[in-house]
């Protein structure tokens, strides 16, 4: 993440922050508290997507939800959700994964990992799929079990 | 009953009534004060209103020097310094018409500097009211009124005065300012933070008028006093806390003295010759294509760079200051040519400004069309 600031002589500070995928918001807080916010697509430099209007106090609001002070995600990055010393883990299939056309009866899964379900995209959730499911480019498996095997599962890929 | 109870009230509800008008097309009040003015005209005693539109203009010329001191330079970017540049080539060449126009040097220098001078004030509500400050060419602008006014403020400490005894003095007091500012300032600062919010305004007031006094009392402009008190009050780090106090006392007195700038521009403009109008109407036109190269060289796209000389066409407050300072000279065409100025720029500032993406799309209609043509094919991707 890139963030310029610049001075708006009478008007107050300007913020643009380019993010990852080469999107840019911009932001303007202004002496009298209100925020201006721009949103950029990547490669776009004229016409912004969208523009919204904040007050400070909503402003405010906005950041502390941002910054994570109302609500913590528990690991941040991947998608993870905490049983105790247990994870559950959604691991997609990219292309040019090992996984593709792979029957799941032939996944070597780490011991101490299972998959509970597969999801689709466009189509009904496979829940405790069968070994003769062929995996495809886009499916999401949901993988349960220790720490340790779900971690090695996500290597393996 | 005093009489300027009867002006003020009147003044008020009419500035009110048309703000009120246009706000609903969401549009900026500003030259709406100015129109107000030209068509109530000589009906209303304007001199009533007084010493609230004279004020006005000092606490407008303290908030430009407040915001757009010379030390906002070190944070400018180098993009802006460049347009800064091109922009500055009005000067010599509203120089050389003042020449053509058959006025001397002093003459010729101020009807440049009428020509140079776009109004930060005006500009900076421009862009706050119609949204723009997000958008990349307010960058730009913003830092080319920086230099726009730090130049004015030299010219004018320069051809305000009479004499080498008044310009030596305007100097002295300037040193004196800035000295004061740099020893004393500090110490100042602390002190200043453990005061109320209403003695902090109200030392600033005396301030600001004390130095404009003074500067007129050794014979130099007393606009440029209130400037620098501006510049000096944001050296001492003050900017934040005097805009957020000033700013409504000074917006109530700006809209009073754009509404008796109306007023009284019908006497000055009786006597106006086609030269004058002549005149206007290339001071407007010459600085189009220099602020339109000098946003090029911004790094501007074609529409944006448009954009920013659209902008930078209202003149407001220095206008006027050069305009007085001319008829008080003893050349009252120029004192015309910036009168006359602000009222057409003004409105006409304005209308271009709100209407600059519909001028845009007009001049290049080919862009908006192929991006939503690229949009709508990434779209069913996703």
């Amino acid at each position: 993440m890139k963030v310029e600031e610049v001075v708006l002589p009478g008007v107050g500070r300007k913020y643009t922050v380019t993010v990852k995928s080469g999107d840019r918001i911009v932001i303007v807080v202004h002496h009298s508290g209100k925020r201006e916010l721009q949103y950029f697509e990547a490669g776009e430099e004229d016409e912004p997507t969208v523009a919204l209007d904040l007050t400070d106090e909503e402003a405010r609001e906005l950041g502390a939800i941002l910054a994570g002070v109302l609500f913590h995600p528990e690991a941040v990055g991947d998608t993870r959700s905490k049983l105790g010393a247990k994870v559950i883990e959604w691991v997609k299939i990219l292309p040019g994964s090992k996984l593709v056309g792979k029957r799941v009866g032939d996944l070597a899964l780490p011991p101490g990992a299972h998959l509970l379900a597969v999801d689709r995209p466009g189509a009904p959730l496979i829940p405790h799929p069968g070994p003769d499911v062929v995996l495809e480019v886009g499916d999401t498996l949901v993988v349960a079990g220790s720490r340790e095997a779900v971690e090695a599962l996500k290597r393996s890929f | 009953m005093h009489p300027s109870l009867e002006a003020f009230a009147l003044a008020a509800g009419l500035l009110a009534l048309g703000a009120a008008l246009v706000h609903r097309f969401g549009f900026p009040p500003l030259p709406v004060y100015l129109l107000t003015g030209l068509v109530v005209g000589e009906r209303l005693h304007v001199e009533d209103l007084e010493p609230l539109p004279s004020l006005g203009l000092l606490l407008l010329l303290f908030s430009v020097g407040l915001e757009f001191g010379p030390d906002r330079l070190r944070e400018l970017s180098g993009k802006a310094l460049r347009a800064g540049f091109f922009d500055a080539l009005a000067l010599p060449l509203g120089f050389l018409l003042g020449l053509l126009a058959g006025l001397d040097l002093r003459g010729a220098l101020l009807l440049a500097g009428v020509i140079y001078i776009s109004s930060s004030a005006v500009i900076v509500k421009l862009i706050i009211d119609l949204r723009r400050a997000a958008n990349p060419e307010s960058e730009v602008v913003l830092g080319v009124l920086v230099l726009e006014d730090l130049v004015i403020a030299l010219l004018l400490a320069l051809l305000g005065v009479q004499g080498p005894v008044g310009f030596l003095g305007g100097v002295a007091l300037v040193l004196a300012y800035f000295l004061f500012a740099r020893f004393l300032g500090p110490r100042l600062v602390r002190f200043m933070e453990g005061l109320s919010d209403e003695l902090v305004l109200l030392l600033g007031a005396a301030f600001t008028a004390g130095t404009a006094l003074l500067f007129h009392a050794v014979g130099a402009s007393e606009g440029v006093g209130a400037f620098l008190s501006g510049v000096i009050a944001a050296g001492l780090g003050l900017r934040e806390r005097l805009e957020h106090l000033f700013g409504p006392v000074r917006d109530l007195g700006v809209a009073l003295f754009f509404l008796v700038v109306g007023a009284e521009a019908l006497g000055l403009l009786r006597g106006l010759t086609p030269w004058a109008v002549g005149l206007v109407l290339l001071g407007l036109l010459l600085k189009l294509p220099l602020n339109h190269l000098g946003g090029a060289r911004a790094g501007l796209g074609r529409k944006r760079r448009l954009y920013s000389a659209l902008y930078l066409v209202p003149r407001g407050e220095f206008n006027l200051v050069l305009g007085a300072l001319a008829l008080g000279q003893g050349y009252p065409l120029v004192a015309q040519v910036a009168v006359l100025l602000v009222l057409v720029s003004i409105p006409l500032g304005a209308l271009l400004i709100r209407f600059a993406p519909e001028i845009a799309q007009a001049l290049y209609p080919e862009e908006h069309p192929k991006k939503r043509a690229k949009r709508a094919e990434e779209s069913p991707v996703e």
